[in-house]
């Protein structure tokens, strides 16, 4: 190579370089993007391949539950507050009802709180494998999908099988779980017990669950693509998570082993035998891993609970008309998003004054602007789909 | 960063070949896949389906429709005298239902209608061919709703342990 070649070579390079003193573009992502998992929006501000700043636009889901509340009573409101994370109705289902329950005073029986904790395991279950489906697909896979889902669909239908619904089950009353199919002569009769058979498919269903999570071991956990996209991706470290408010696997992949199935709990969760996984690295891969293992544990615990449930009624006397008395109270439990939470204040009516509803998804996604400062253009898939927000919970 | 491929998986990728050799286990293990209009799944009797109505069991007494969530059952009625049950005794009126229409499009398939029914008048059916062309076609009427009643399974057994015992 010539000097003079190398010369020209430096003077063209100084010449591009100046050239490209660009402005920052404006780049609008959405409202319908396939992997945003609903309809978000995305203001970002990129330099080439950076992003310097986004702005997520939420809203456009917006269906008014916190005002709902106050116009509907609360049988009505138990229907509706499944459908506010769809992924997994049941798990915001039961802190409603409990807060319902605390003020009046009443307690489920047993049977029915065992019966709730089975399925919102499998409530859990059946989130965290819509995540480990749709996650490598984000990111490119498209196989995962296709044998995540195939098992998710009998975990569904156990739930179809007790409840009578594959995503909202509407399955909780005041009292215990749903006592039977009509409130007249013959149909009072009908019981809406376990069905003779179902907990042996469950056995079933959960060793078909545990095949499957070692098939995604196989095909995602190791694969080094998976790997290039998500290691050191998207670090959110422990003291910033704790600092947006992020609860459930989000945080406890960034190290805090924070679970409220430990800390605060209205189910019999002290009398199964779990681990609360968690992570040290807070990267996308970290925040994958713990959903995994989040589902051998589930497992562990819809196996133990199966065996412990006891007999007994199924539903404690409660009023038909219900009326709450006056009081406020807040009752959170843990949704497989992270904590979520009801804010109930009652002036003694037949439907709340207030309902504060702290959806775990819209928490979750308030980092979104700070773990995307800096990220590349390309990981901003990776890091918005690991962190596994559902758009309805984001604007109730 | 992302963490860089070490130079023996970036040329050969054993993870491409672990997902071939799944890809080529599952080539010949049975398909799941449910061939829809030749084949049907089966629902389970607890499926909410359809709801499935009694007109003679019904008695107007608007309770479902007040129930309702998102107020889609429509219902109308009148009083009818009604002869005396003894001779000589009182003549009575009785509720007689003119209309009775559920609007499935707006239909959120809680089943709050079904659970506060006193006369047993509503049942869940699993049933789920009634798509149609037309939105105002899902308007089930009296007629069509207690065409579903004979599709209304029993209730499934229970497990041995529960409630009863």
């Amino acid at each position: 190579m010539s000097d003079e070649y190398r010369a020209m070579m430096h003077r063209s390079e100084v010449a591009v370089s100046v050239e490209l003193q660009t402005q920052d573009m404006t780049l609008n992502i959405g409202p319908q993007h396939p992997s945003t998992h609903g309809v978000l929006r995305l203001v970002a501000q990129v330099d080439g391949e950076r992003i310097t700043s986004v702005e997520p636009v939420i809203g456009y889901m917006h269906r008014g539950y916190e005002k709902l509340a106050e116009v509907r009573s609360y049988a009505q409101m138990t229907a509706l507050v499944n459908r506010i994370d769809w992924v997994s109705g049941f798990a915001s289902e039961v802190p409603f009802i409990v807060a319902v329950e605390k003020l009046m005073g009443i307690e489920a029986p047993e049977r029915a709180q065992w019966i709730r904790l089975i399925l919102t395991e499998l409530f859990r279950i059946s989130s965290h494998m819509v995540f480990t489906s749709s996650y490598p697909l984000e990111l490119g896979a498209t196989t995962p999908l296709f044998h995540v889902l195939r098992e998710r669909e009998r975990v569904l239908e156990l739930i179809e099988g007790m409840t009578g619904g594959r995503f909202h089950p509407n399955f909780n009353r005041v009292g215990g779980i749903k006592p039977a199919a009509g409130g007249g002569k013959t149909q009072k009769k009908v019981s809406m017990d376990i069905p003779e058979g179902w907990l042996d498919a469950t056995r079933a269903t959960m060793e078909r669950v545990m095949l499957s999570t070692h098939q995604s071991d196989t095909l995602v956990t190791g694969n080094e693509l998976f790997k290039a996209r998500t290691v050191g991706v998207g670090v959110i470290p422990g003291d910033k998570a704790v600092e947006y408010g992020l609860s459930g696997p989000n945080l406890r992949a960034s190290g805090v082993a924070y679970d409220l199935r430990k800390h605060e709990y209205h189910l019999p969760y002290d009398q199964v035998d779990f681990d609360v996984i968690s992570a040290p690295g807070g990267d996308c891969y970290d925040r994958y891993w713990v959903r995994l293992q989040e589902i051998r544990e589930s497992v562990k615990i819809v196996l133990q609970a199966i065996d412990k449930i006891p007999d007994g009624p199924l539903r404690a006397k409660a009023p038909r008309v219900l009326k709450v008395p006056k009081g406020q109270i807040y009752v959170r439990g843990e949704n497989p998003k992270g904590e979520f939470g009801y804010y109930l204040i009652s002036e003694g009516g037949q439907k709340p004054y207030r309902l504060k509803i702290r959806s775990t998804s819209f928490s979750n996604l308030s980092i979104l602007p700070w773990v995307l400062k800096g990220a590349l253009v390309p990981d901003l898939v990776a890091v918005m789909g690991s962190l596994d927000f559902v758009l309805g919970d984001v604007d109730r | 960063m992302p963490a860089p491929l070490n130079k023996r998986s970036r040329f050969a990728f054993p993870g491409l070949w672990k997902g071939m050799w799944f890809t080529l286990k599952y080539l010949f293990t049975p398909v799941p896949t449910v061939m829809y209009p030749q084949e049907q799944e089966i629902p389970v009797p607890r499926a909410r389906g359809v709801i499935a109505l009694d007109p003679e069991a019904c008695t107007v007494c608007m309770l479902c429709a007040r129930e309702c969530p998102d107020w889609c059952i429509y219902i109308e009625g009148h009083k009818e005298p009604k002869a005396p049950s003894k001779p000589g005794g009182r003549a009575r009126t009785q509720n007689e239902l003119d209309r009775f229409e559920i609007d499935y499009s707006l239909c959120m398939y809680c089943g709050i209608c079904v659970e506060v029914c006193p006369f047993d008048a509503l049942y869940w059916s699993p049933e789920y061919e009634y798509s149609t062309y037309e939105v105002a076609d899902l308007i089930h009427g009296k007629t069509r709703l207690k065409d579903w009643l004979e599709t209304v399974p029993e209730p499934p057994a229970l497990e041995p342990q529960g409630e009863s015992s």
